[in-house]
């Protein structure tokens, strides 16, 4: 019979590398967005600055679309509309999602069990039709409060089965017996469970609601030109993709990163869906 | 020695550091078939560094030298060995949770066994059998059948032991295997063993922390401390008296006979007082009258609560302070008849008592240090940040824990420094009951002398009731002056424990006494 060798996992280092890649692609996007205009040419929107349609070349290295905008300053500050239209939704989603769930899951056992279960059915709605539901009963403006509304259920759900596992364990049955009440074991939860896990948290949502946001926009019900978002952009060169593949393919790169370098830093939890 | 018989194990100059630490120091031993040898210590002893060379799993960093002779062989190199050449078997204890949660006992054991012999699993499992039904007390094979969390520690030392006992060992290492069990428990077990050595003749080597296990076993003994031999000798010997302060405070753990504390005066308001209570378990049939409880228990007392496990203390504590429900009697806590009370003031009330146990998971993991200590005076009483810093220094250094990083998670605490956190608590809490639940439970005896002291300073210092529920009579005798002992969910015999000590009447608690205390501990 031999012992159990609890050697150090490599896959933490791993994590580690790819978490802090996740990170540096944040801060560059960030950067990119508070430059954005700097670091382009012609203003959002301006139509006719080239040629329509031109490929890539010196001029206009991402190509222009099918009204002449300047492809490489359009995708910057869509990248742009996309992302300050995230960071409120991403901030709503925590509130409502991993905060309220560790909250909830203090409150007195009927009620918590009854915010539970409401919750849990919402999270078995798709969170785009929840989106489109609550921009439907509200107006457009309210499409950022809507993804962070709409991403929040898994958030919540996850939080909640968190707090309950230690409502579980031993130390919080001692804690009860030598009077501890709930709002001091949620501040345990608060201090000690939320506050380790926020940044990673943070990067899970901004992940989520920024896929809910674009996809939103690109069925049209978020976004509205002049300030078009990377959704929009992508839905707008639907008539000349075929034949002008850069007029899709750069939004969506951008897109693609964003929500890549958000999956990284929140430590690429597979299974998580919007 | 004898020349013509050839040690079944000799270690020669066997040293083991990792980095700059020593953690085992030129030790050299050597041990025949058929005798025992006692390795006692605390958690840095180096014991454990030369276990991890005799099993065969040294870590990587282990620099080892030194040689290492095994039965008929040839001395080795000990930094080089893979196979000692003789059936060396380990034998881990239930708390180092060696066995795979999701898989069943019998399974695991059985492979163990079949691969030792290289024999088929069938034949494999009528060798457990058998070494089952050698073990009295064991239980059988078919209750081996479930997952490791579906059975208690005994059953898993039992089965741990019937299947390093059906490799037919030459060499037995066991690694504190019978750490944290009750005193009646590690009787029939040690009792069982030594029977299956004088059948089969094998070697043992036990590395013990405690000195309950160490007592039953005897034999000649080695005390280690940080990687050195301080002292060697026979275990009866070394009881009588030690050379060395460490070895005496080692053997202060050692309950006597004799040592009880005398019976207090009967002065003092009571805090507790019970009435008729029918402190069944929950969905258990109601008690006869004759065995419901009635009793007193006065500020600054101590009564112990005697039993083997699932006797039906805890469930009478529980009772006591209003975490479970009771349908017969009254219980007046604090001058508060608690059964009035609504759930958030029996919460409110329970704000004064505090818990010391020997579960190690009784504090919050998450918690820092010093936020587990702060709690109850941040939560409970509102004090300032500076008050709050002045207390828990205070206690911290009582305790002996005020160097430590106050920002050190509890969970990366050693066992007895989360033992003496949860002391700490108790000091900040300024409690008039102290539910002190096996507060020695799995400690080396070192550190189990250092416990009883810290508790004994609380009860001195802040007074408050002591409620001590044990199944070591020995754990009782140090801290309580009055003692119930349980069977079956009753009380079978009360009064003060040294009256008791002196003149037990009933068969159960001469039984626990004799584990604990009996007269081969003298």
């Amino acid at each position: 019979m031999t012992m159990t060798a609890t050697a150090p996992r490599p896959a933490a280092s791993l994590e580690t590398v790819l978490r802090t890649a996740g990170w540096v692609g944040l801060g560059l996007i960030a950067v990119a967005v508070s430059l954005s205009d700097f670091l382009t040419s012609v203003p959002a929107d301006a139509t006719n600055i080239g040629p329509l349609l031109a490929a890539p070349s010196e001029s206009f290295r991402f190509g222009t679309d099918v009204l002449g905008r300047d492809m490489l300053s359009e995708t910057l500050h869509g990248l742009g509309v996309t992302v300050r239209a995230a960071l409120p939704a991403t901030l709503i989603a925590l509130a409502t999602g991993a905060l309220a769930g560790f909250v909830a899951a203090r409150l007195p056992r009927p009620l918590a069990l009854a915010l539970r279960g409401i919750i849990g059915i919402l999270s078995a709605v798709p969170a785009l039709l929840l989106a489109i539901l609550i921009i439907g009963l509200t107006s457009r403006g309210w499409a950022s409060i809507a993804a962070g509304l709409a991403a929040a259920p898994f958030a919540f759900v996850r939080a909640f089965e968190q707090a309950e596992t230690q409502e579980r364990a031993r130390h919080s049955e001692y804690a009860r017996a030598a009077g501890i009440s709930a709002m001091t074991l949620l501040r345990r939860d608060l201090v000690y469970e939320f506050t380790d896990t926020v940044l990673s948290s943070a990067a899970r949502a901004l992940a989520a609601v920024t896929i809910i946001l674009s996809t939103v926009s690109f069925l049209g019900f978020a976004a509205e030109p002049p300030h078009r978002d990377l959704g929009l952009m992508i839905a707008a060169s639907k008539g000349a993709f075929l034949q002008a593949w850069w007029t899709a393919a750069f939004p969506a790169v951008a897109l693609m990163l964003l929500i890549l370098f958000a999956r990284l830093a929140a430590g690429l939890n597979e299974g998580e869906r919007a | 020695m004898n020349d013509t018989v050839k040690p079944v194990l000799a270690v020669r100059d066997l040293s083991v550091a990792r980095g700059d630490h020593t953690e085992l120091d030129k030790l050299s031993f050597s041990l025949n078939g058929g005798e025992t040898l006692l390795l006692l210590g605390d958690d840095r002893s180096g014991a454990d560094a030369l276990l991890r060379v005799l099993g065969g799993f040294t870590r990587r960093g282990d620099d080892v030298s030194g040689t290492i002779r095994a039965g008929t062989g040839d001395e080795m190199p000990a930094a080089r060995r893979t196979n000692l050449g003789i059936r060396a078997v380990y034998l881990p204890g239930p708390a180092a949770a060696p066995l795979n949660p999701h898989a069943s006992v019998l399974s695991q054991l059985e492979r163990v066994v079949a691969r030792r012999h290289g024999s088929p699993r069938a034949s494999a499992r009528e060798e457990l059998r058998i070494a089952l039904e050698r073990l009295p007390g064991a239980p059988s094979l078919e209750a081996l059948g479930q997952k490791p969390g579906a059975l208690d520690a005994i059953a898993l030392t039992w089965a741990l032991l019937a299947a390093a006992l059906a490799q037919a060992p030459e060499l037995l290492i066991a690694d504190h295997a019978f750490a944290g069990l009750s005193p009646t428990t590690i009787k029939a077990v040690v009792a069982a063993l030594t029977a299956e050595q004088a059948r089969s003749g094998f070697a043992l080597l036990y590395s013990a922390r405690g000195l309950q296990t160490a007592a039953n076993i005897r034999g000649r003994v080695i005390v280690l401390r940080h990687g050195r031999v301080i002292e060697e000798g026979d275990f009866d010997k070394l009881a009588r008296g030690q050379a060395h302060a460490y070895t005496r405070t080692l053997f202060k753990a050692l309950p006597r006979p004799g040592d009880a504390l005398p019976a207090r005066s009967m002065r003092g308001e009571p805090l507790l007082q019970v009435h008729g209570l029918d402190a069944r378990a929950p969905g258990g049939k109601a008690m006869r009258q004759r065995d419901r409880l009635s009793f007193e228990l006065r500020r600054g007392a101590s009564l112990a609560l005697i039993g083997e496990e699932g006797s039906g203390r805890r469930t009478l504590v529980r009772a006591l302070i209003g975490l479970e429900r009771f349908t017969e009697g009254r219980v007046v806590l604090d001058q508060v008849d608690m059964s009035i009370l609504s759930a958030a003031m029996t919460a409110r009330l329970r704000r004064r008592i505090a818990f010391v146990t020997g579960q190690d998971d009784a504090l919050d993991p998450r918690m820092t240090l010093w936020d587990t200590v702060d709690e109850p005076l941040r939560a409970h009483l509102g004090l300032s940040r500076e008050l709050v810093s002045g207390h828990r220094e205070t206690a911290l250094k009582r305790v002996g824990l005020a160097s430590h990083n106050g920002k050190t998670p509890v969970a990366l605490l050693s066992p007895f420094d989360k033992r003496r956190l949860q002391v700490a608590r108790a000091i900040v809490s300024a409690p008039f009951l102290a539910v002190i639940d096996e507060p020695l439970r799995g400690l080396d005896a070192f550190s189990q002398s250092i416990m009883k002291e810290l508790l004994d300073d609380l009860r001195k210092q802040e007074g408050p009731a002591f409620l001590i529920v044990t199944a070591d009579v020995g754990v009782a005798q140090a801290l309580a002056e009055d003692a119930f002992f349980f069977k079956a969910g009753k009380v079978v015999e009360r009064g003060p424990l040294r009256e008791i000590l002196k003149n037990p009447k009933d068969e159960e608690t001469r039984r626990l006494i004799e584990a604990a205390l009996g007269e081969t501990l003298l």
